[in-house]
């Protein structure tokens, strides 16, 4: 009989002991749904900031719900939205999966391309399901709609910069090679899709307005593999800086059709995955020299931007052996923080307790000092990470990404190739 | 003197693209549309040699050429050969086996933009003031002599003369002892040879990913329907006729048009001349 209750008394201790340190892992999880299309940089990489965040959260005991302590649980549903010839209708079927299927508390992350993005906010009103942008979707339209309907589309937010930011951005860049080096003629070169069209029209316009000669504007089809008469068109006209507005894999053609041209104009591009990635030199032998291009957030290019941002830096590289790779990555990462913050503040997962503590947020990041507008929830930016967001602007020098914008995190300053001195 | 030079260039490239697509659908009647798979496929078992088993340059593309080769002509002997003659199960099967290649690729982690294959040359020229990369014109060059080659081995060879007997006629290549079934395994293991061909060559430009698999088929297609299908001649006339009229289109009215050219191509095609510009044997066939 003694031998009997000792052997269950022993079973139930050793259970005990299996049983992890952190009572959060007992609590039912906080499930976030993460629709992306995950073939793609934009895709994989937030995947990745996600699952390094809430792998770190639920280590350091998970999220503290009212008494409770719950565990982040991510569910990832490819979109595809990043393909080419994948309907939007595809990324809304993901996304309703990850509510009704998957039962996510929360979306974090796409969908990426911004038509699927836009198209996405309805659902997410109908059911209720606070979300985070954290990768792609740069269209103005998505904080402007919230602006202008908030009570219908209140659950949405969008934690990196959009459009209209990035070309900012740009410009403070351009005019300071204007000064430098008496630049004063623009091409511009964008893909197909909706934001990277806006932004060439947007570039197109307020080049003009600032004193620019624009020399020509070409949208090319995603797919393109051949750029050569774009260039030549470049060339002909003397553009000084090419503009790129390009997320498909073939930019990588375009950036060595260019160097192999010698093409007396500085590439400066925004949402330039190709150029984004790590591997970037290796992939087109040193030939994308020079290249720049905006990874809209600090954090995607090594710099001092804030005390996390190296500690996140090095962290996703010990994690993933891959250093941050470019749009989305320092972001998402952050995105699960800031969720993370709000749900505690809040004390529970009441979309409208969370919705008015995201609102309130008000927190230092891999990429400076987070807050919302409150009526467009869109993360505030500034050039300088103690006031808001900051952005990171990299160009390929000698095999590196040095940051070379904001003055207030540069690492490095441009360079001009060769040919063009 | 631009338009000249990239116009051929772009045309090149599209010939590339159509020819393994061209042959096999001459020869068998059998549309691959597996095509733009094995053209990546072929990409990625380059980069394997080269960056995993460290090969040298030359036996590793050799070697890609050679394995694509064998796996175009297992696809056949295993899978198409069951279906041959029913044009719907074939062309079904042979989009599958593809989808199942190229996303196969991708969830097995070969996706981004960092895999690429070396360039042979690298630099470029000055032609009549336009520059041009020495890569892009290796691949004219390459790209004349392969059409070359094809339009030889087809005329002078034993194996081309079966093939173009089977591509003309094949109950009366059969009644002259024509193996069918083995010319077109032959055709296969070509056709899928050339667009590994075609990817050792075009590669080095860009990075390879799986959605180039998408875009090839899609303009080898074009290509051969606006040459013909069936004729190995009318898909490199057609190259050149797409590839001319993407160049001006970008010139004249803008990058964003050249791809409704080709589609717009298929369509003319359709509505004035279904057989295409060479596509003798379906003409025969419309007119019966």
């Amino acid at each position: 009989m003694m031998a009997g209750k000792a052997t269950r008394y022993g079973l139930v201790l050793a259970l005990l002991a299996l049983m992890p340190n952190h009572p959060a892992v007992a609590q039912q999880p906080i499930i976030i749904g993460s629709p992306l299309s995950i073939g793609y940089l934009y895709g994989w990489d937030a995947e990745r900031g996600i699952r390094l965040a809430v792998e770190e959260i639920n280590a350091a005991g998970g999220v503290r719900v009212g008494e409770q302590r719950r565990p982040f649980q991510v569910e990832v549903i490819d979109t595809r939205d990043l393909e080419p010839g994948v309907p939007v209708s595809d990324a809304l079927l993901a996304v309703e999966k990850l509510i009704l299927d998957k039962q996510a508390d929360f979306i974090i992350g796409g969908p990426v391309r911004s038509e699927a993005a836009l198209a996405a906010m309805s659902l997410l009103s109908r059911y209720k399901k606070v979300s985070i942008v954290t990768t792609g979707v740069l269209t103005p339209r998505y904080h402007t709609l919230i602006k202008e309907q908030y009570d219908k589309y209140k659950y949405c937010f969008r934690i990196h910069g959009d459009a209209l930011s990035l070309v900012d951005e740009i410009f403070e860049n351009f005019s300071a090679l204007q000064s430098r080096y008496g630049f004063d003629k623009l091409f511009i070169i964008a893909q197909d899709v909706s934001h990277a069209r806006d932004a060439a029209r947007l570039m197109e316009r307020l080049a003009g307005e600032r004193g620019w000669d624009v020399t020509g504007v070409e949208i090319y089809p995603t797919g393109t593999a051949d750029f050569s008469m774009g260039l030549l068109k470049a060339r002909r006209t003397e553009a000084q800086i090419i503009n790129i507005w390009m997320d498909m894999p073939e930019s990588a053609i375009l950036l060595r059709q260019w160097y192999e041209m010698r093409i007396r104009a500085l590439p400066f591009g925004s949402t330039l995955a190709a150029a984004e990635q790590p591997g970037f030199w290796s992939a087109t032998d040193g030939k994308g020299e020079y290249t720049l291009s905006n990874v809209v957030n600090a954090g995607n290019a090594p710099s001092e931007a804030t005390p996390w941002t190296m500690r996140f830096y090095n962290a996703y590289h010990e994690r993933w052996g891959v250093e941050p790779e470019g749009l989305g990555t320092s972001s998402s990462y952050m995105a699960v923080y800031v969720l993370k913050d709000a749900i505690e503040r809040a004390g529970s997962l009441d979309p409208d307790a969370v919705i008015t503590a995201m609102e309130n947020t008000d927190m230092m990041g891999v990429y400076g000092r987070l807050r919302f507008d409150p009526r467009s929830h869109q993360v505030i930016r500034a050039d300088n990470p103690a006031d808001g967001a900051v952005g990171s602007i990299l160009q390929w020098q000698d095999g590196k990404r040095v940051v070379v914008y904001p003055a207030s995190i540069a690492t490095g300053s441009i360079q001009l190739p060769p040919w063009m001195e | 003197m631009e338009i000249l030079i990239y116009g051929t260039i772009n045309s090149i490239t599209l010939a590339l693209y159509a020819l393994g697509f061209a042959v096999v659908y001459g020869v068998s009647r059998l549309p691959n549309f597996a095509h733009g798979a094995l053209y990546v496929l072929s990409g990625f078992i380059a980069w394997t040699l080269l960056n995993t088993l460290r090969l040298p340059y030359l036996p590793a593309v050799l070697l890609a050429v050679l394995a694509t080769g064998l796996i175009g002509a297992l696809i056949y002997q295993l899978v198409l050969i069951r279906i041959r003659g029913m044009e719907i199960a074939e062309i079904i099967a042979s989009y599958a086996l593809g989808l199942a290649m190229l996303e196969g690729l991708r969830w097995g982690g070969f996706k981004g933009m960092t895999y690429t294959l070396p360039a042979l040359l690298s630099g470029s020229t000055i032609i009549a003031g336009v520059p041009v990369d020495y890569q892009r014109l290796l691949m004219c060059g390459i790209g004349a002599v392969v059409i070359a080659l094809l339009w030889w081995c087809t005329h002078h060879t034993r194996t081309g003369l079966a093939l173009r007997g089977m591509a003309q006629d094949e109950q009366a290549a059969m009644m002259l002892g024509v193996d069918s079934d083995r010319m077109a395994l032959v055709a296969m293991a070509c056709g899928s040879m050339l667009a590994a061909l075609a990817a050792i060559l075009l590669l080095p430009l860009g990075s390879i990913v799986v959605e180039n698999g998408y875009n090839v088929l899609i303009l080898a297609i074009a290509v051969c329907i606006v040459g013909g299908l069936g004729s190995w001649m009318g898909a490199v006339l057609a190259a050149f006729l797409i590839g001319f009229s993407q160049i001006l289109t970008v010139v004249y009215l803008g990058a964003h048009f050249q791809m409704v050219v080709a589609f717009a191509a298929i369509i003319v095609t359709l509505i004035l001349k279904p057989s295409g510009l060479l596509g003798q044997q379906k003409e025969l066939e419309e007119r019966v």
